[in-house]
């Protein structure tokens, strides 16, 4: 052939190539709320290592600010960008799923070699599967766990509550109990609602863990369960120890745990780091049992495909990968796992210097038994109109059989 | 023993001093509070509400930078903020004139028309504009969050208080550059613009602000992280949960407070020094 | 003719992006419309119906926020003019006060919220010690019904009273100072001088003053969400915040359109009254 020929027959072979490989790559788009270098950096990681078996695929993290977070997936859905893969809160799980948008991951699930399903804690996957089809893999589960300030545990003299669990004292009746006694010892508040938001924007994290605790529920079968007598006993003792005891924070007060100024709360574990600066001696403990016993509760974190998106398999292939046993270790560092096997990892329970292997068990042991709030494809709605009625309950003249029957009767309605 | 009537003004000064002091705490405070919050550590930042952290956490500015592409994210704001500053400037000036001086059919009805684009929230006018510029091809850019300041409900309001202040100026001033032969142009950028100082600074003042706080069309437009302006920026020091990490938050707002502030000082000299300048005497 | 040349941008963009997406939303509002399952259905005006007569929190709403901006406007103004006449001369401190009063407006809205929910805790807040002083008891500023509302409305005043104390500023500088001074001389003093020339004359700069701050005092929001988040008992709960709700967190896209236009249509009326006053010359 002479040059001419040659340099056509190359070229065309190269555009050939590239066209072959342009026509095979993909991109996949995955929304998310952290934007953190590193939370970001091990999230590509997760893409390199996809490259790795799937060579022509590319996938790119979307950072949304986590308070807009769903309304900006929502909008992004209704405007025809539908991401390929979306990180879902576990407050708008119900609403996502009824809408039909996410794709039923089961079949890849069971395809997928060492995936192995089982793995993951069936508490853990309630919200997520529904009628044996799976709608997301969650890849955070953490539970709530009481804060308490061993500083002033010390200074009332007063047991704390990790040593009253391992004694198996660690009771509502005892946590009201200490409660007070820290108040009135050193005159600083016994306990603090989540994020100080107990009142406002925090309400059911706030009430259902002494409800469970308790025995009773927000809503069960279509019925409004928070005027039930288990709820309103464990109602009456929140309602008491704010207005009585004065021991809890009371509504208005900018006393915050983390400050010091408060001597338990109840958070997850990612408010560790925070505590790093802080100027106490601080530790960890479950939640108190009550009359039902123990009622551990979990906030959740899922990953899901768009049922409508070109590339619909191959993106649960990788939300399949994102969540396998080895990938669910690493994002463990910043991300309780949902997976039996990690966490019963010796690697699990000491990955964390400022947390104790014994209190690590409190978080895998809350991740193995422990329930999500209440959940309801009206959520929104039913804590808006819930909102009065609590405001009205939180104060000092209100009786609250009578306060938490207004309740049922705006939530009814909704259910 | 009577005071002479010198003393007696320094005592009123000192006094009227004294007193509008007292009224700029409430004002001065949260400001103040902010920056000092911006080198607190987390835990102290919800502790007593004290001016002097306890100990200085400069690390938290050096934080900002590491997280996410924050000076990206800052010079966007800035040339965005400076863009849709002069484009208000000249759009509603031009605007705002026309409708105060020139007798064209329909002006009076036109301003109200106008008026109603503040009337409706935003929050409802973004779904449809949303939809607009998607169909343009312009999400993911900046275009949008300069054309809406620009042309939407700020503008109109520009335009509507450049009107009032050309309706208040005598209209002696215009007449004599008629006489010297200007065109309407020229009368507008010669003469009208020059004598319009204090509200062209007012109106830079309050569009550079408002883009620099715009926080909806931002979250609802850009896609990619390094197109972020600064009140997402903001809103992205979380922790992987979402919640917000308030020194790193508080740290970013002061820093994002220097331009604004800058802005202000530069125009409200104008405003006030074009006062002695102003030809408009007599 | 020039004059549509010169006023062409700004119609253009007013047609483009607010008629354009004002007739977009009243189709929206004529439709129940989930923004998430995208499922839209002609329903007329059911939209409008629920929500004059069927559903007790609009009323609530609406009179929340006409509440709001009857305390908010004149407060603002009134403020905003005092300053202004305050500082508006190049006298002593008179920079550094302007920028003191400015403040609240570079400050960032979270900041502002939670140094006041501080500030006006009930047993501990800095209001209340300083009110003790004085022998008052004071509330629980943001948890007690009756004033919550209040201690919303007044830091939301001073907040913002500085953008409307440089506009009258700005317009106090183009008052010549011979008007004043003439009238000075013919024995008038400070109250009849503000009366007599500087208020009228600042006529037109109240009028604007007065349709955009009532105007945005209707789309107030994150400052409500961030103090009291729309309660006590939904006490603070405004128009802007519910239409927020009903878009953001509800998605019923198509009834957050009919409030919108609810609102538009009161908000129109308002500045329409506004506007006749001003003609018949009471402003």
């Amino acid at each position: 052939m002479n040059t001419l020929t040659r340099t056509i027959a190359a070229a065309t072979m190269l555009a050939g190539g590239l066209l072959a490989s342009t026509a095979y790559a993909t991109d996949l788009r995955v929304t998310v709320w952290v934007s953190a270098k590193e939370q970001l950096d091990m999230l590509n990681g997760f893409a390199a290592g996809f490259k790795k078996t799937h060579p022509d695929v590319n996938v790119t993290f979307e950072s949304i600010p986590a308070a807009n977070y769903t309304q900006k997936l929502t909008l992004e859905i209704a405007g025809g960008n539908t991401p390929d893969l979306g990180w879902i809160m576990e407050d708008s799980a119900p609403t996502f799923e009824q809408a039909g948008v996410l794709m039923d991951l089961a079949p890849t699930l069971k395809n997928t070699p060492d995936y192995d399903f089982a793995d993951f804690s069936a508490p853990a996957m309630g919200l997520w599967q529904n009628n044996g089809k799976v709608y997301a893999i969650p890849f955070s589960t953490s539970p709530f766990l009481i804060y308490y300030n061993k500083t002033l545990f010390d200074q009332a003299r007063v047991e704390d509550p990790e040593q009253l669990a391992a004694k198996g004292e660690w009771t509502m009746d005892k946590f009201r109990e200490v409660a007070k006694a820290i108040k009135d010892a050193t005159g600083v508040y016994g306990f603090e609602f989540k994020d100080g938001q107990g009142y406002e924007s925090r309400v059911m994290h706030a009430i259902m863990p002494p409800i469970r605790a308790y025995g009773g529920d927000a809503w069960v079968n279509g019925q409004c369960g928070l005027d039930t007598d288990q709820a309103v006993a464990a109602m009456t003792v929140l309602h008491d120890m704010v207005f009585k005891d004065k021991s809890i924070v009371p509504p208005g007060d900018q006393s915050d745990f983390f400050a010091g100024a408060a001597a338990m709360t109840i958070n997850q574990i990612s408010r560790v780091p925070t505590l790093k600066t802080a100027n106490f001696k601080w530790g960890l403990a479950p939640l108190p049992t009550g009359p039902a016993g123990a009622a551990p509760i979990i906030g959740q974190a899922a990953i899901a495909v768009f049922a409508s998106g070109k590339n619909a398999q191959i993106a649960a292939d990788f939300a399949a990968y994102m969540t396998n046993k080895q990938n669910v270790a690493t994002m463990a560092k910043f991300f309780p796992p949902a997976r039996k096997s990690v966490l019963a990892d010796k690697a699990f329970l000491t990955s964390n210097p400022a947390i104790s292997a014994a209190q690590m068990q409190y978080v895998a042991d809350g991740i193995a038994n422990g329930k999500v709030l209440p959940s309801n494809v009206k959520s929104p709605q039913i804590l808006a109109a819930m909102a009065p009625k609590i405001d009205a309950f939180w104060k000092a003249d209100a009786d609250p059989k009578q306060a938490m029957q207004a309740v049922c009767s705006v939530v009814k309605p909704l259910l | 023993m009577t005071w002479s009537s010198a003393r007696v003004r320094l005592a009123y000064r000192i006094c009227w001093v004294l007193a509008l002091a007292a009224l700029a705490i409430p004002f001065v405070f949260p400001f103040l509070w902010m920056l000092s919050a911006a080198f607190k550590s987390i835990n102290e930042i919800f502790g007593q509400p004290s001016l002097i952290p306890t100990t200085w956490h400069w690390e938290n500015f050096v934080e900002l930078f590491t997280y996410q592409p924050f000076a990206q994210q800052y010079f966007n704001s800035i040339y965005i903020a400076l863009l849709v500053m002069v484009l208000t400037l000249v759009v509603s000036s031009l605007a705002g004139y026309a409708f105060a001086r020139i007798r064209f059919a329909g002006a009076g009805l036109l301003m109200l028309f106008l008026l109603s684009a503040l009337m409706v929230p935003d929050e409802v006018t973004i779904i449809p504009n949303f939809f607009l510029f998607k169909w343009l091809g312009l999400m993911d850019t900046h275009v949008p969050l300069i054309l809406l300041p620009v042309f939407g409900p700020r503008g109109i309001m520009a335009t509507f208080l450049m009107r009032q202040y050309f309706l208040a100026l005598p209209k002696e001033i215009e007449e004599a550059g008629k006489v010297d032969g200007l065109t309407r142009f020229g009368i507008w950028w010669r003469i009208a613009v020059p004598v319009a100082r204090p509200a062209l600074a007012a109106v830079a003042i309050i569009s550079f602000l408002d883009s620099w706080n715009l926080f909806l069309e931002p979250l609802v437009f850009i896609s990619s992280i390094n197109r972020f302006t600064l009140p997402l920026a903001l809103n992205n020091f979380t922790d992987p949960y979402g919640l917000p990490l308030w020194n790193l938050q508080l740290a970013a707002t002061s820093l994002a407070v220097i331009p604004v502030l800058g802005i202000y000082i530069v125009a409200q000299r104008q405003i006030i020094e074009s006062f002695a300048m102003s030809g408009v005497k007599g | 003719m020039a004059g549509w040349l010169f006023a062409s941008p700004i119609l253009l963009g007013f047609l483009i992006f607010f008629v354009g997406p004002l007739i977009a939303v009243a189709i929206y509002s004529l439709e129940d419309w989930n923004l998430l399952t995208q499922q839209a259905t002609f329903i007329g005006l059911s939209n409008y119906t629920n929500a004059l007569t069927a559903n007790p929190d609009f009323w609530l709403v609406i009179r929340n926020s006409l509440v709001f901006s009857a305390g908010l406007v004149p407060l603002n103004m009134a403020l905003a003019l005092v300053l202004a006449l305050a500082l508006s001369r190049k006298s002593f401190g008179s920079v550094f006060f302007r920028t003191l009063f400015f403040a609240p407006v570079v400050t960032s809205a979270v900041a502002w919220a939670i140094v006041w929910r501080f500030l006006l805790q009930g047993d501990g807040g800095v209001v209340n010690q300083m009110l003790a002083l004085v022998g008052i008891h004071g509330p629980n500023w943001l948890r007690d019904p009756n004033w919550a509302m209040v201690v919303v409305i007044v830091t939301r005043v001073i907040k913002m009273v500085g953008l409307n104390m440089i506009l009258y500023i700005a317009a106090l500088q183009s008052i010549s100072d011979e008007y004043a001074e003439a009238a000075r001389l013919d024995g008038a003093n400070g109250w009849q001088i503000f009366w007599q020339i500087t208020w009228p004359l600042l006529a037109p700069t109240t009028l604007v003053i007065l349709v955009i701050t009532t105007i945005g005092s209707f789309k107030v929001f994150d400052h409500i969400y961030l103090m009291t988040n729309g309660g006590p008992e939904n006490g603070t709960l405004v128009l802007a915040f519910y239409i927020y709700q009903q878009a953001f967190k509800f998605f019923a896209t198509g009834y957050a359109s009919a409030l919108a236009m609810i609102m538009f249509v009161l908000v129109l009326v308002l500045t329409l009254i506004q506007l006749a006053l001003r003609r018949k010359g009471a402003l």
